[in-house]
């Protein structure tokens, strides 16, 4: 479909008309919308490539493969080492990139398709005419739809359009991956941000549609508190437990339990972004954790009723299920487990068959009918749970661990490389102190009981190992606020900008952690107790509740919600995540005015050359996770991955040792120069805590900082790298432009370094990397 | 015989695998390359440092500067040890892969990267970016058998791999020093 597209006609002339210099504007008009239309309305793939190859130059993607072959195609498999190409031509470093570009598609994909999903599901509960109304406080009300498709969404009929665009383009991506397309590993990466891209749209759309549509706070700072931890459920309720990423099905139940006036009746609990969902919707739902937990509550057996619906649910559920009698409900039709369509059987004969065990779960697409289903389903199944539960007891643990020989199978398929046989040693006597401890540490992958040649339920009994841990694991976790406010963006838009606030971090990400969860909240206080912005949203935003402070309290009960300094606030779930980024995108539209309308290049200039913010993905573990990340680098947001970022294959690597790639326009006067290596990374792996807080600390940094503002971020960059490094930082002397950058603190040690290198003074430019950006030439 | 698998069982990437190698072997390679290197990183503190003292050692007698990874570099310098250099261990990696990298700063480009002490994931993608990318050799002083590099200590326990370095020591001592 044509829209919003530019004809220019500078003369014409028939026999019957004669004219000349007409414009016409193809497609829906937009009438109270000031802007005039970008450069860039729902760009394709190539209309953006050179702002990607801008990125790409700067930093040259780094390869890590974890596979050498290519096995996508009948003509191999290829081996691609040494420099050897497959047979239908294509060298490593192409095969990693299209590999990425792959992932990417994925993630976007079940972004667009959740999305897709929940505005059908509004407009048939609300219209097509659905006003987007998002407040008083909210004016930018989707500043990625805005920049990136041109379209100012008024209702939810509008973004049918913006998720049309998004598909177009997934389904572009796509096909160029297929064998003996793209050759170019730099233009496979320029599609990976691309697809980026539009999954941070996608991902605002279905938002946003969530929080119309079910009424979900919308920025608000003070959001209820919410309980979070397997400990808070209340086995003697039934219980019902959903797992995923689409709350269309779950919140059916809270919904159908709020009318029957079931809510303090029931336990209505999540596991992974829906749990985030329901708290928005209601905050009496309580959060067990993130996607880790699956195997671990299902095998306690206190879960009646499990529903899933999307992404990121274990595809042995209904094994697990099975083993201790909960019964399962598939509603997405994305995951449906082998389970029988019920979904036009009435509610009743539904529940009755999963009573009476006839059936061991349904597939019910109708999102009203789960509800009923599975509070009826739960409430007369709930009395009959009784000691049905897949964990061992003390006795059994024992012999269990007798069984163990210390093959080491285990550690040897545990990606965060667990001692289990230690612990099993010290199971033999009785002593579960050693499970204990590893269930900190462990990801609830699995792995290990699978290589077992002994079949001990390892994850089992690290649970019984745990159980009064568990019990008492009950923390609060403020329900996600939804986007940032435009007036918090006045608030703080300028100083981020002059770098007085040293900086915005963002947590988001999965739970494969390398070191256990407690990393996250341990690197998210040393920045909030330092002043910096902290915003979350997902599996990472459960990691930094689950745990307490001296006085029992969590991050969000010790930090107020907003966005700004020494807050803490939760977007809320893995979509809402393109809330962080809006905040980001909205910085140049209020603060310094610039145009968002189909205008991504300038606003992505901007982003990278003057807000110092990073996200933080300290687990990795879903190919959205890659996507969501890529999507930032594509805005010129760094983004810190944890050990487990390396396995997604590709960084992208800036080096201070090669000064032509820093090349910048300064914008005041046109000169072209080499600009401070800044952010130093664009997507960085950090082996350990303390290299992820120096990294953020430094990845903060942007050409743009004021003196004052330099002068903060390194007061904080120095100050942390003393204090974990032990020394002052040796490239101290490439931040330093002017002296007024020079912390007070360190100013005589950093003098003297200076003077030993021989600084010298720089300019500090107005930065841009786009030459029309330039203001006035001065030859 | 006993077929050598890879520490981290799905290491194995493709058609190539390291060759195991014992102390001697070790040496002799190592004092074979004119500018050797070696990397380490966040468990480098493994069994009290023990670890770490040996590539001290190590470094001392072949007058080779230490890459220190993530925050490895804190204990060298507790250990009054300055022959080091701090970079991550992705920028070392991506580095050492361009041919045309001017090297350690007043060192040069290494023609040997050893490893050690670093988190199982990080060490293999080092050793498969190397691989793939790069004529450099690589070698794997970690107790464990790493797939991906050119050549590996077979998986051992913990005394026998200290004795491993020790061995290791000694002999480029003796032949360094």
């Amino acid at each position: 479909m044509v829209n919003n597209q530019k004809v220019k006609i500078d003369q014409m002339k028939s026999p019957s008309l004669k004219m000349g210099n007409v414009e016409i504007v193809l497609g829906k008009i937009e009438d109270d919308w000031d802007e005039p239309m970008g450069p860039t309305p729902m760009p394709t793939l190539s209309e953006l490539r050179e702002w990607d190859m801008k990125l790409l130059n700067r930093y040259d993607p780094f390869y890590s493969p974890i596979c050498d072959m290519c096995c996508n195609c009948a003509y191999g498999k290829c081996d691609l080492t040494n420099g050897k190409k497959g047979a239908c031509g294509i060298d490593q470093k192409n095969q990693q990139a299209r590999t990425i570009a792959l992932e990417s598609v994925i993630g976007a994909a079940c972004h667009g398709a959740h999305a897709r999903h929940v505005l059908g599901v509004q407009i048939q509960r609300l219209g097509n005419d659905f006003k987007i109304d998002m407040g008083l406080d909210i004016a930018c009300e989707a500043p990625i739809t805005r920049t990136v498709t041109g379209i100012k969404p008024r209702t939810l009929g509008d973004f049918k359009e913006a998720l049309d665009y998004a598909e177009g383009e997934i389904q572009n991506v796509l096909a160029s991956i297929h064998t003996g397309q793209e050759g170019n590993y730099k233009d496979f990466e320029s599609k990976a941000l691309h697809i980026g891209m539009v999954d941070n749209l996608v991902k605002e759309v279905g938002d946003i549609v969530q929080i119309v549509g079910y009424d979900f706070p919308v920025g608000q700072a003070d959001a209820p508190l919410a309980e979070i931890g397997a400990g808070t459920v209340d086995g003697k309720k039934p219980v019902i437990l959903m797992i995923g990423h689409n709350v269309a099905a779950g919140a059916e139940v809270v919904t159908y339990a709020e009318a029957y006036n079931k809510m303090d009746d029931v336990e209505i609990a999540g596991i992974c972004c829906t749990a985030h969902d329901l708290t928005r919707l209601n905050p009496k739902s309580k959060i067990i954790g993130p996607m880790s937990e699956q195997i671990r509550f299902i095998r306690s057996g206190i879960a009646d009723i499990i529903i899933l619906d999307e992404q990121c649910i274990r595809t042995d559920i209904l094994e697990e299920a099975e083993k201790v009698g909960s019964l399962v409900l598939t509603t997405n039709d994305k995951a449906t487990a082998g389970l029988p369509d019920m979904t036009r059987i009435p509610a009743d004969e539904i529940v009755n068959k999963l009573v009476n065990r006839d059936i061991r779960g349904a597939m019910i697409l109708k999102e009203e009918k789960v509800g009923e289903v599975a509070i009826k389903a739960a409430e007369a199944i709930a009395p009959l749970r009784e000691g049905r539960k897949a964990i061992p007891n003390g006795k059994n643990v024992i012999i269990e661990a007798k069984k163990c020989t210390a093959c080491e199978e285990c550690r040897r398929h545990c990606p965060p490389d667990l001692h289990i046989s230690e612990a099993m040693t010290k199971g033999k006597i009785a002593d579960f102190e050693g499970l204990s401890e590893l269930r900190e540490h462990c990801i609830g992958c699995g792995r290990c009981e699978q290589a077992c040649p002994k079949d001990i339920p390892i994850i089992s009994m690290m649970e019984k190992a745990s159980e009064k841990m568990i019990k008492e694991q009950k923390f609060m976790i403020r329900s996600g606020r939804g986007p940032i406010l435009d007036t918090e963006i006045r608030h703080v838009g300028r100083p981020i900008v002059f770098g007085e606030i040293p900086g915005v971090v963002a947590f988001a990400g999965c739970n494969n952690y390398a070191n256990g969860a407690k990393e996250v909240a341990e690197i998210a206080e040393e920045f909030l107790k330092r002043r910096y912005i902290v915003v979350t949203s997902g599996c990472a935003a459960m990691s930094l509740a689950m745990y307490h402070d001296e006085d029992g309290k969590s991050l969000y009960e010790k930090y107020p919600g907003d966005f700004d300094q020494s807050s803490l606030a939760n977007c809320g779930s893995c979509v809402s995540n393109s809330h962080i980024l809006g905040a980001a995108i909205k910085i140049p539209h209020i603060f310094a005015r610039r145009d968002l309308r189909a205008n991504f290049e300038e606003i992505a200039d901007y982003i990278h050359n003057r807000v110092g913010a990073v996200g933080v993905v300290w687990g990795t573990y879903s190919q959205k996770a890659l996507s969501i990340g890529t999507g930032l680098n594509r805005w010129g947001i760094p983004t810190i991955m944890g050990p487990t970022g390396v396995k997604y294959r590709r960084l992208y690597l800036g080096r201070n040792d090669k000064p032509k790639t820093w090349e910048l326009f300064n914008a005041k006067n046109g000169d072209k120069l080499i600009g401070d290596a800044m952010p130093a990374h664009l997507a960085y792996v950090a082996e350990s805590k303390e290299e992820a807080i120096i990294a953020i600390a430094r990845l903060v940094m942007r050409p743009n900082d004021t003196t004052k503002g330099r002068q903060i971020k390194l007061t904080h960059y120095t100050d942390l790298y003393k204090r974990y490094y032990g020394r002052m930082p040796p490239d101290i002397h490439t931040y330093i432009r002017v002296e007024g950058d020079i912390p007070i603190t360190e100013k005589d040690e950093i003098k003297k370094i200076l003077k030993k290198v021989q600084w010298k003074e720089k300019t500090i430019p107005d930065p841009t990397l786009l030459e029309r950006m330039i203001r006035q030439r001065v030859s | 015989m006993e077929r050598i698998t890879s520490w981290v069982k799905t290491h194995h990437a493709g058609s190539s695998q390291a060759r195991p190698i014992e102390p001697d072997t070790a040496v002799r390679i190592i004092s074979n390359a004119d500018k050797p290197t070696v990397i380490i990183g966040s468990r480098i503190m493994d069994l009290d440092g023990a670890p770490l003292d040996r590539i001290i050692r190590l470094s001392r007698a072949l007058d080779m500067p230490i890459v220190a990874t993530a925050h490895s570099g804190k204990f060298l310098k507790e250990r009054g040890f300055t022959n080091y250099v701090e970079m991550a261990v992705v920028e070392i990696t991506n580095v050492a892969t361009d041919n045309k990298w001017g090297g350690i700063e007043g060192y040069g480009r290494p023609d040997l990267v050893m490893v050690l002490g670093s988190h199982l994931d990080l060490m293999n993608a080092t050793f498969q970016s190397l691989k793939n990318f790069s004529n450099i050799p690589t070698m794997s002083l970690s107790r464990f058998f790493m797939v991906n590099a050119t050549y590996s200590f077979p998986n051992l326990n913990d005394d026998i791999w200290i004795q491993c370095l020790d061995e290791v020591c000694d002999k480029i001592e003796k032949s360094h020093l």
